[in-house]
């Protein structure tokens, strides 16, 4: 695209802080159907081996969005928030 | 153990608007925040609509001092085709015979506002402290007290246990308080995802090219919105989070920005693209159960935004308001048990929060079968841009042939697209029928007598009872329509 293009992970602001884990995954409830992988904007899922994969930086990445735990019909993914006051920053919401 | 009347949790629209009712109603309200303050987490359109002058304009009045503000009157829909050329701009301006739509202020159009959630939040959840509710930021509930079935409280991450008589969730999409007591798990299929870019440009420009307008995108890629602020605006486009998701979120919205016009628009203004933003947004047929022993759900929570457009901002005040006056009441009944809260559902229902609920099956019918079919809305686009053509300066201004030839041609056009759509309209717009108030069905038959002579001989009543007998289909309608 000519001119206006956009990197996801360089518009997108952080506070300070340790957020903990947030997002949890039972491999034993996936089937690999790979809906996680397309609705993440982050790009944090993959699929290996007919399974999905979590990246292992998410908290440092991760839009907390919970499209991922929305869409998996599985209940593979759980979601909780960040710790208070830790995580994304929306400036511009 | 801290103990309370009223436990919110969110300092979103919906719980900011529920701290400050039962403050203001005299109970002891704490709300609970997330976020480091209120709004850090939140990302919307952020368009709010007329009826917002109706119902906050405590609110309302106070928007024009925010630095994100921009009034407006009307919204722009730009239609494009399947080849990415721009073919059709129009605009809503609304009728304003009477004035009595609009208030405040502003005297015509779609007299609205656009204001982003970093400046909304804070201001109502200001307005909650003002009224007395204390308000604790950077607090994380992660689950519910519950007691014989019944809410008691929530418990936040540090494991401080808040006891409260009625807890408020307005806690959003993914409400922790509607899965941890058991209400709902995900909303399975009634639930979008909306991908949005902020973009920054210059104000002068963006007053002159768009002034007091909130865009909307149309074309066989679907839809996509542009809400303009005073030096910013918000492109976002929103889809169900189903099985048949296909495409990675952010190229929802780099498939409007291929749009040429929408790129010489960007260098016009001057826009860049500053921040990228993912929420899920309820959009249901209906919202499910709102309330149980000790506990009331509202906005997001609750499955509360409009089911046409997907609005929820208003929504969310309004059953934020409602759930807190409920909870006053069942408070000085003694009574919080899941049968006295009923009442928050028998309330809702009979505001004008339920009447945009009367009609959710049918809205949300509508938009599921043509602008997630791409198929359809290129058969849409292409009626719609038909249906604009047939006006006088069309034959006028068309100098493809001799303009009887092409006046035949768009209609043949016209013509040969209306049959695909009778299915798509008896299906999924004439359920709508019904919405039609009778006071305006019996005035159209009216003026309809009024035109021919030897109608005008028959009593109104008569003329409208025959037409009754006669049209059995609408029967239902006209029967009422007869009776008024
Ligand atoms: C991209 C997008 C565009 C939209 N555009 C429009 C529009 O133009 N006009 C309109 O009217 N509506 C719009 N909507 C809908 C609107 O944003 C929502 O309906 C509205 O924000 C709902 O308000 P709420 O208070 O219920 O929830 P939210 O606004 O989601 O607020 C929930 C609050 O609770 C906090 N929270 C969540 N969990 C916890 C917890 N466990 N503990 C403590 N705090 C917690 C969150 O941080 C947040 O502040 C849009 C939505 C999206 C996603
Ligand atoms: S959506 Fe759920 S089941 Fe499908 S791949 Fe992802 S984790 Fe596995
Ligand atoms: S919450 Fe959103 S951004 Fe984070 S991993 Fe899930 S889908 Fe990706």
């Amino acid at each position: 695209m000519e001119g206006i293009d956009f990197e996801v992970k360089e518009l997108v602001y952080r506070g300070e802080g340790d957020t903990g884990d947030f997002i949890s995954f039972d491999p034993g409830r996936c089937d690999g159907c790979g809906l996680c992988v397309k609705v993440c904007s982050a790009g944090l899922w993959s699929l290996r081996e007919g399974k999905a994969r979590l990246a292992p930086r998410y908290r440092e990445l991760c839009l907390e969005c919970a499209a991922c735990w929305e869409i998996c019909a599985r209940g593979a993914v759980d979601f909780s928030y960040p710790a208070g006051g830790t995580g994304v920053t929306i400036r511009f919401g | 153990m801290e103990s309370w009347d009223v436990v919110v949790v969110g300092a979103g629209p919906g719980g900011s608007y529920a701290a400050k009712t039962a403050a203001e109603l005299g109970l002891k309200t704490l709300f609970l925040e997330r976020g480091r303050y209120a709004g850090e987490k939140n990302s919307s359109g952020a368009g709010l609509g007329t009826r917002w002058w109706r119902d906050f304009p405590e609110i309302m009045g106070k928007l024009p001092y925010l630095s994100s503000y921009r009034r407006i009157d009307m919204i722009v829909i730009k239609v494009v085709d399947e080849e990415n050329r721009l073919r059709l701009v129009q605009g809503t301006t609304g009728s304003d015979r009477d004035g009595s739509r609009w208030s405040g202020s502003l005297d015509k159009g779609m007299a609205g506002a656009s204001i982003y959630r970093s400046d909304l939040d804070p201001l109502i959840a200001d307005l909650a402290v003002s009224a007395g509710a204390e308000l604790r930021t950077s607090t994380l509930a992660c689950d519910v007290i519950m007691e014989k079935g019944t809410v008691r409280g929530v418990v936040t991450e540090k494991g401080e246990r808040l006891r409260a008589e009625v807890v408020i969730a307005a806690d959003g999409a993914m409400s922790t308080l509607a899965r941890r007591s058991g209400m709902r798990g995900r909303w399975g299929g009634g639930c979008t995802l909306v991908p949005q870019i902020d973009f920054v440009c210059d104000e002068d420009k963006l007053d002159a090219v768009v002034g007091n307008a909130e865009w909307c995108w149309f074309g066989p890629f679907n839809g996509a919105y542009q809400v303009n602020f005073r030096e910013s605006f918000h492109l976002g486009a929103g889809k169900w989070l189903r099985p048949d998701w296909d495409t990675r979120p952010p190229d929802m919205l780099r498939r409007v920005m291929e749009i040429p016009a929408f790129q010489k628009f960007c260098k016009v203004v001057e826009a860049r693209p500053r921040e990228y933003q993912a929420h899920l947004l309820p959009w249901l047929k209906k919202p499910p159960r709102t309330y149980t022993g000790g506990m009331m759900l509202v906005g997001d929570a609750g499955g509360f935004p409009c089911p046409l457009d997907g609005e929820g901002i208003w929504h969310a005040c309004m059953s934020g308001k409602i759930a807190a006056e409920t909870a006053a009441w069942a408070i000085s009944r003694g009574d919080v048990s899941e049968k006295a809260l009923a009442e928050y559902e028998r309330r809702w229902k009979a505001s004008p929060l339920g009447l945009e609920h009367s009609f959710g099956p049918e809205f949300v019918e509508i938009w599921d079968h043509s602008i997630f079919d791409p198929e359809l809305m290129k058969r849409l686009i292409q009626l719609i841009l038909e249906l604009s053509e047939i006006h006088p300066f069309s034959v006028l201004f068309d100098w493809s042939d001799d303009h009887v030839s092409c006046l035949n041609r768009h209609l043949e056009h016209l013509f040969d697209l209306v049959p695909e759509f009778s299915e798509f309209g008896e299906r999924y717009i004439k359920p709508l029928g019904a919405a039609v108030s009778p006071q305006v069905v019996k005035k159209a038959l009216l003026q309809a007598k009024g035109k021919l002579p030897l109608l005008r001989l028959l009593p109104d009543q008569t003329y409208l009872r025959a037409l009754e007998l006669l049209n059995r289909r609408l029967g239902s309608r006209l029967k009422e329509a007869a009776g008024r």
